[in-house]
């Protein structure tokens, strides 16, 4: 009998402990993967009982916040469509995108910052979500926005000291306010794509790139006051390298090269050094990265492949060196790197979230800048700076020159393939000599940089230094 | 003396604790009395057994309060409405539980009635059979005068002592064996006959009535009580399949025997429809992480089906997390533990195996159902005692507490005076 007490009192036990792993089972391991699933109502109910925080700029503007009005809650976006498709939606029909989607668990109150809270929500459910401040200013933004309306395209001004983003525009957008009634029309514009984040696709990035082959270059060992003598084209093996209206430029050095965006040059000397010293310029600019983030941004890559390849063809390789070939960029990287040669050559990890406050207004949560990726060291930034003022003074990039404020900068024009309009690009930093904002302009189909993109670089920087902005 | 009323006390006041945090709405007022009503019983019982030197397991009674306690504080949660039906039980059943440890002089006297319990037994389940009404597919209750009993929950404490006097009756032969089967001796088929009718008969009935989990635990009792008292594993070797036959019987016969595994192998399949139940827990428990949700902000009380009664576990364990969850286990676990305790001390075979039967059937109905929410077996919806909503099942479960502490009660009061001798017996 006491043998058989003792048996079945283990066996229990046993059987108690086996339970147990079951729950850690289901409340550690499968936690998330059950959150997911979509039957789940859990995040819908927690949503309709919790007022969903706001979104705020950094000057306090309004963004998006949830209204109570008739007991009913209304999600209220009063700059209408300038932060689309940034800031996204949520609906409990449509679900959620952008931000709203990726700040969720702040604007309901469930993310955890500090064990105090956690324990503090074991005894009251937050009935009001934290506000999320973001470092986007919306001056900036509307000035980006206005310029770009009617246009495709993106804008992306960053704070490269920090990383802030400054402003993210994407035209065409849509107006977020009563988006479950206008949806259909809005899925029906296929063309536009208004909800699609134009800076995070992916376009070929055209002479803008040759800021990325110009560290290649330099660590082939260039010598930068060398003259090439420029004549309209080139041929390196068997492909023949054209300039963009066949124009000539003489006897050019590195500066001059960069500033009239000679792509005969950055060909032949991008060759020269080699598809390994090109490869890891690109590596180290983050092509092939995933970029640290709030919003999932689209890898940049080199060839059709998303991961950087170890060897590139000679041919391609010189068409990838003036940003032609299989190269792809999204608008948002490139701005990442006109900050990373702003900074120095430390791409500061960029963010969207400044800081997230409680429904008591207290602080619970602050970015800090981190870097992301030193491309450059601080003389190959300042030889690439130096040659991107050219371009504004004496060069492509003029359009974008301020009267009092030295502005660097490179345009590009980038053939999409096909009989179509080029992509107009212009990438910039100012002031030259202690950067406070970096951008890159993108217009889809909009012809050449300096034409199409430059005027619209130009006004945003000029609201930028003029409102101070980033010193708060 | 101080240490059982501050132990009493801290339950008590952690039953407050969690009442006052919890929105009453309009039967606040009606609850609080309640509540009160509870304290009392608990604080003022725990007086008298100061007074009258009750010397039995100090741990039990302290973990099942506690258990209950928690458990009305979440039927609160779930249904204010039915926690206040479930207050009264939980005062009647406390009462009861001091009614059969101070009243019944002698817990052997229990044994006297022999074939009287397993025909109350049988009785029971043939009177709800014709007379019961059927819910939540299942026909296992019975209206009487307005209340509706669960018959079974009485069958469970019938059976237990049918079991138990038989088998102190017939230890020896089904110990031994009297029939020579190559290497193994069986006992012969008189010894064996009557318990075996009377496990195909009540399988039976709850066959028909649709109850598997009630089926499940008595066979489990059936089968531990028997390897417990005969220490011989040819009992359990032979459960496995006659087990497994029964069961793949019940697969080919009965449809919703069918529905219940599948939905057990794959509740995502489906997990609106017939997947519902437990798709729903798995979402609670899942939700509850670490730490949980805290008290009353869940969403599996409104969102599980049968939150208040066979699913309660899924919504503690979402509102308290993994680390409430487990204090709930280990509650369970201690008194599980305790009652074999019980049994190990015991002076008298009858109170060995009854104690030993507390313990297995008490394991069994938590093991069952717990694993049943959370997927490790497949769901058969049983209450799990002290915490579900029901009454029978609160007074039933009382009872047995009952029991167990007379018989520890007695071994303790007999053993006065050589205290020695009592631990030497136990260790």
């Amino acid at each position: 009998m006491r043998r058989g007490v003792r048996r079945v009192a283990l066996g229990m036990a046993f059987s108690f402990f086996v339970l147990s792993l079951g729950l850690v089972y289901w409340q550690v391991v499968q936690a998330d993967t059950l959150l997911e699933n979509t039957s789940n109502r859990r995040l819908i109910l927690m949503e309709s009982r919790v007022t969903r925080g706001g979104f705020f700029d950094r000057n306090g503007e309004i963004i998006a916040q949830t209204q109570i009005s008739q007991g009913k809650k209304v999600r209220v976006y009063p700059k209408g469509e300038m932060f689309e498709p940034l800031i996204g939606y949520s609906t409990v029909k449509l679900g959620a995108s952008g931000l709203e989607g990726s700040s969720a668990d702040w604007l309901l109150g469930i993310k955890n910052a500090t064990p105090t809270q956690t324990v503090q929500q074991l005894f009251a459910l937050p009935r009001q979500g934290d506000d999320v401040v973001l470092t986007l200013d919306s001056r900036l933004q509307s000035i980006a926005y206005n310029a770009l309306k009617g246009k495709m395209g993106a804008a992306v001004a960053i704070d490269p000291r920090t990383g802030e983003v400054l402003a993210l525009v994407s035209q065409p957008s849509f107006d977020p306010t009563n988006l479950e009634q206008n949806w259909n029309d809005i899925v029906s514009r296929k063309q536009e794509r208004p909800l699609e984040n134009h800076a995070f696709s992916l376009f070929p990035p055209g002479s803008t790139m040759k800021v990325v082959t110009s560290a290649a270059l330099f660590r082939s060992g260039l010598n930068t006051t060398n003259l090439y003598d420029s004549t309209g084209s080139a041929v390196i093996n068997g492909q023949v390298i054209t300039e963009q209206n066949g124009e000539s430029f003489g006897w050019i050095n590195y500066n001059m090269a960069l500033a009239h965006s000679c792509n005969a040059y950055f060909a032949t000397y991008g060759v020269q050094a080699g598809d390994k010293k090109f490869l890891e310029a690109v590596k180290g600019f983050g092509f092939g990265q995933k970029i640290p983030f709030e919003l999932n941004v689209p890898t940049s890559s080199i060839t059709k492949a998303e991961k950087i390849p170890a060897t590139l063809s000679t041919n391609l390789l010189a068409a990838s060196a003036f940003g032609q070939g299989e190269v792809l960029v999204t608008p948002f990287h490139m701005a990442l790197i006109a900050a990373g040669i702003a900074n120095h050559g430390v791409i500061m990890t960029p963010h969207l979230v400044e800081r997230v406050l409680d429904p008591a207004q207290t602080v619970i949560f602050e970015q800090q800048p981190q870097p992301w990726l030193s491309a450059l060291t601080k003389e190959e930034a300042d030889k690439i700076t130096s040659a991107m003022v050219t371009a504004v003074t004496d060069g492509t990039a003029a359009p974008g020159a301020l009267p009092d404020v030295q502005v660097a900068a490179k345009t590009g024009s980038a053939e999409p393939g096909g009989n179509v309009a080029t992509h107009a690009w212009y990438i910039a930093f100012a002031p030259a000599e202690a950067p406070r904002i970096a951008l890159a302009v993108m217009v889809e189909h909009g012809g050449t940089g300096g034409g199409a993109a430059a005027p619209i670089a130009r006004q945003i920087m000029q609201e930028a230094l003029s409102q101070k902005v980033g010193d708060k | 003396m101080i240490h059982r009323l501050i132990s009493r006390s801290l339950i008590i006041g952690m039953m407050w604790l969690g009442l006052s945090l919890l929105n009453l709405g309009s039967l606040k007022n009606q609850l609080h009395w309640q509540a009160l009503a509870f304290t009392v019983i608990v604080l003022l019982g725990s007086l008298i057994e100061g007074i009258s030197r009750y010397q039995g397991d100090p741990f039990i009674l302290p973990t099942v309060q506690a258990i209950m306690a928690l458990g009305l504080v979440f039927v609160v949660r779930i249904s204010p409405e039915a926690a206040l039906r479930q207050f009264w039980w939980a005062n009647i059943g406390l009462l009861t539980f001091y009614a059969v440890l101070w009243l019944v002089r002698d817990y052997r006297q229990l044994g006297r009635f022999r074939y009287f319990w397993g025909l109350l037994a049988v009785g029971l389940l043939l009177v709800t059979l014709l007379f019961g009404s059927t819910a939540g597919g299942a026909t296992s209750w019975l209206q009487v005068g307005g209340i509706g009993i669960e018959p079974e929950e009485f069958v469970k404490l019938a059976l237990l002592l049918f079991m138990a006097t038989y088998l102190e009756e017939n230890e020896e032969l089904l110990r031994v064996g009297t029939v020579q089967w190559g290497r193994f001796s069986l006992p012969d088929w008189r010894t064996l006959g009557p318990f075996m009718i009377m496990v195909v008969f009540v399988l039976g009935i709850l066959a028909a009535q649709k109850s598997l989990g009630a089926a499940l635990v008595f066979y489990m009792l059936f089968v531990l009580m028997i390897y417990v008292v005969t220490e011989r594993a040819l009992y359990l070797g032979l459960s496995l399949p006659i087990f497994l036959m029964t069961g793949s019987l019940g697969y080919l016969l009965f449809k919703h025997v069918r529905v219940r595994v599948m939905v057990w192998m794959n509740p995502w399949q489906d997990p609106t429809g017939m997947g519902y139940q437990i798709a729903q827990s798995l979402f609670a428990i899942g939700g509850g992480k670490i730490l949980g949700t805290g008290l009353g902000n869940g969403i599996g009380a409104s969102t599980v089906p049968a939150a208040g009664t066979d699913f309660i576990f899924s919504v503690i364990a979402e509102e308290l997390g993994f680390a409430g969850a487990m204090a709930v286990l280990v509650l369970f676990l201690i008194v599980v533990m305790r009652a074999f305790v019980i049994s190990l001390r015991a002076k008298d075979r009858f109170g060995q195996i009854l104690a030993a039967g507390i313990g297995i059937l008490l394991g069994t109905e938590t093991l069952i159902i717990l694993a049943g929410v959370t997927k490790l077996l497949p769901l058969t919806g049983i209450p799990l005692p002290w915490v579900s909503y029901g009454g029978s099942s609160l007074i039933v479960h009382s009872i047995l507490l009952g029991i167990l502490l007379n018989i520890s009660q007695a071994t303790a009061g007999g053993s006065q005076g050589s205290k020695n001798k009592g631990r030497e017996y136990a260790t």
